[in-house]
């Protein structure tokens, strides 16, 4: 459960003991490795800051390509962080999630993409709410 | 002081989260099975259509798209409460879940201000954070602090937030308008007693006398009216009746991260729950499994996880609640935690002998009646635990009726909420899926 402690089996058995070698009593140099604790990296915790607050959603379209977004890319996306200029937001329009850039456009702050055919869309007057903000993109090439 | 926070219409808020168009939209969370109503939005509540409604009457305005009907998705609303508990354990001195949208905290030591403060700062972030709407009732006892969290949710002045001191007037105004049946811990039937007395509402109750309430009624009737009048006194169990949900918990003399010692401890908590819930006439639709590890340990690996499973129909069979705790405990055990409590919680209880009378509800094959009331006779006769169960089979391939369940969003990878880059683009690739499908099977 996301919202859990994170748990992480190593994909590759990682282990510091020496291996037997088959005669009694010896059992060759220990390994130079063998003081540190196996610590395998965990994807987590460079991805997911706020397990709690933390939801994983699927994009969908091709007008985010321009900001490395592509179909069926998995979204990190951290709904307790405060929305900064250039960030890539999920935000709510109109009963529809939708993945945008929260940029300056002609002064004046906007939800934007990389595609010429949606223009930048004004947040001043609309009824927008933030959902929550992208931490992360994970573009799976072998799925 | 004490706070209660409770998740407004719970389990149709969190389908809200991951379909922002249900919003302002009436929307129903129907029974395993997809039988009746049991949870329902604002705007729902506000067409009267009641609760325990069956589906089969909604289902003209549901095709002519006037209403939402939703199959429950219990792993959705299981993994919203884990978090919203989690998000809670990290704001709060300390906290006791009391259902799966319903948790105590325990503010000792802030200020009336500071906690007032601190309730406001919950109900912002947990809409923030989690895209739920609570409300926040604060108080110094349990019992007036479900009074404050009920004002909160009735009056929208309270934007959410209601502290009563329990001295002030509005406190004295609140008790004085509150019928003495809807205080926390008096049925209807003492609510009845207690009007031949001339204890109408709760501030008749507040300013009764202590030894008459002791003599001619009980002594938890007294601390009630003790906890009215801002002192608290009540366990928390002690107030769960009529009992609205079933829980058996307690820690382990050691710590254990072995999964036979835990899952043997929950079979024990489950045998318990199940004989409380034939006590007290009703069945389970759901089933909740938690552990906790000790959270004062500072040193040792945490882990508080939570699941709920949900059973095929309502049930009060010890056979059906194991097998649904054993697949919880699955679900959530792992073994390099050292585990303090553990617990089963049973969920949405509805009344046995309304259950079988009603026609539309599938006859229930997995019931034994006598068995079970069997198997409590001689426990209550020789003693608790006399009789117990071995392993269980199996499960039978249950298959649930949930035609109209959304997907589980936050517990399985290809049930995701698909996000678009630009309007439409969901409803695109949708279309396209279909027309996909419609090929192949051609």
């Amino acid at each position: 459960m996301p919202g859990q402690s994170s748990h992480f089996t190593p994909a590759l058995p990682l282990t510091s003991q020496p291996q037997p070698c088959g005669r009694a009593g010896f059992s060759g140099f220990p390994s130079p490795a063998q003081d540190y604790e196996p610590c395998t990296l965990d994807l987590n915790t460079r991805l997911v800051k706020n397990p709690t607050e933390t939801f994983y959603v699927t994009a969908t379209g091709d007008s985010m390509e321009g900001w490395g977004i592509f179909e069926g890319d998995l979204l990190v996306v951290d709904r307790s962080i405060e929305p900064q200029l250039g960030h890539i937001l999920v935000a709510m329009l109109e009963g529809e999630a939708l993945i945008k850039r929260y940029a300056l456009y002609r002064g004046t702050p906007h939800l934007c993409s990389t595609h010429p055919n949606y223009p930048p869309l004004p947040l001043e007057g609309s009824d927008c709410q933030l959902w929550g903000v992208v931490r992360a993109v994970v573009h799976e090439y072998l799925r | 002081m004490i706070g209660l926070v409770d998740a407004n219409n719970f389990y149709v808020s969190c389908e809200r989260v991951f379909q922002p168009k249900l919003e302002g939209r009436p929307v129903g969370v129907m029974s395993n099975n997809d039988g009746c109503v049991i949870a329902r939005s604002a705007e729902l509540k506000a067409l009267g259509i009641p609760m325990g409604a069956p589906a089969f009457k909604l289902e003209e305005m549901r095709q002519r798209g006037e209403i939402h009907l939703l199959s429950s998705n219990y792993e959705l609303y299981g993994d919203m409460s884990a978090r919203l508990t989690q998000l809670l354990r990290d704001a709060c001195p300390a906290i006791a879940p009391y259902s799966i949208d319903e948790m105590f905290v325990y503010l000792e030591g802030l200020t009336t201000e500071q906690c007032e403060r601190l309730g406001r700062e919950l109900h912002h972030r947990i809409r923030r954070h989690l895209g739920l709407p609570v409300c926040v009732g604060l108080a110094p006892t349990h019992t007036l602090a479900k009074l404050a969290n009920h004002l909160a949710k009735q009056d929208p002045h309270y934007q959410g937030v209601c502290l009563l001191n329990g001295q002030d007037h509005t406190t004295q105004a609140l008790l004085k308008r509150t019928q003495v049946g809807s205080v926390w811990g008096v049925g209807h039937r003492l609510a009845g007693r207690l009007a031949i007395g001339g204890v109408t509402t709760a501030w008749d109750l507040r300013q009764s006398d202590d030894k008459q309430l002791r003599k001619r009624f009980s002594v938890v009737l007294a601390r009630t009216a003790l906890e009215l009048r801002g002192t608290p006194c009540m366990e928390m169990n002690a107030l769960d009746q009529p009992r609205q949900r079933i829980m058996t918990s307690r820690s382990f003399g050691q710590p254990t991260g072995v999964f036979a010692e835990v899952h043997n401890a929950l079979r024990r908590h489950a045998q318990r729950s199940a004989e409380k819930l034939r006590e007290q006439r009703s069945l389970a639709r759901a089933v909740m499994v938690f552990l906790n590890t000790n959270r004062h340990r500072r040193d040792q690996l945490q882990y508080f996880p939570q699941a709920l499973i949900a059973l095929p129909s309502p049930s009060d069979d010890t056979r059906v609640i194991l097998d649904a705790v054993r697949q919880g405990l699955e679900q959530i055990h792992r073994p390099r935690y050292q585990f303090m409590k553990a617990g089963v919680m049973l969920l949405d209880l509805v009344d046995a002998e309304q259950h079988q009378l009603s026609l539309l509800h599938p006859p229930v094959r997995d019931r034994h009646p006598f068995l079970m009331a069997t198997v409590d006779q001689i426990n209550q006769r020789m003693g608790q635990g006399t009789i117990s169960f071995g392993m269980t089979d199996a499960p039978a391939a249950w298959q649930l009726r949930c035609a109209h369940r959304s997907d589980r969003y936050t517990t399985r990878w290809d049930e995701l909420m698909k996000v678009g880059t630009h309007p439409g683009a969901v409803a695109a690739a949708e279309a396209k899926q279909k027309e996909k499908q419609k090929k192949s099977r051609r």
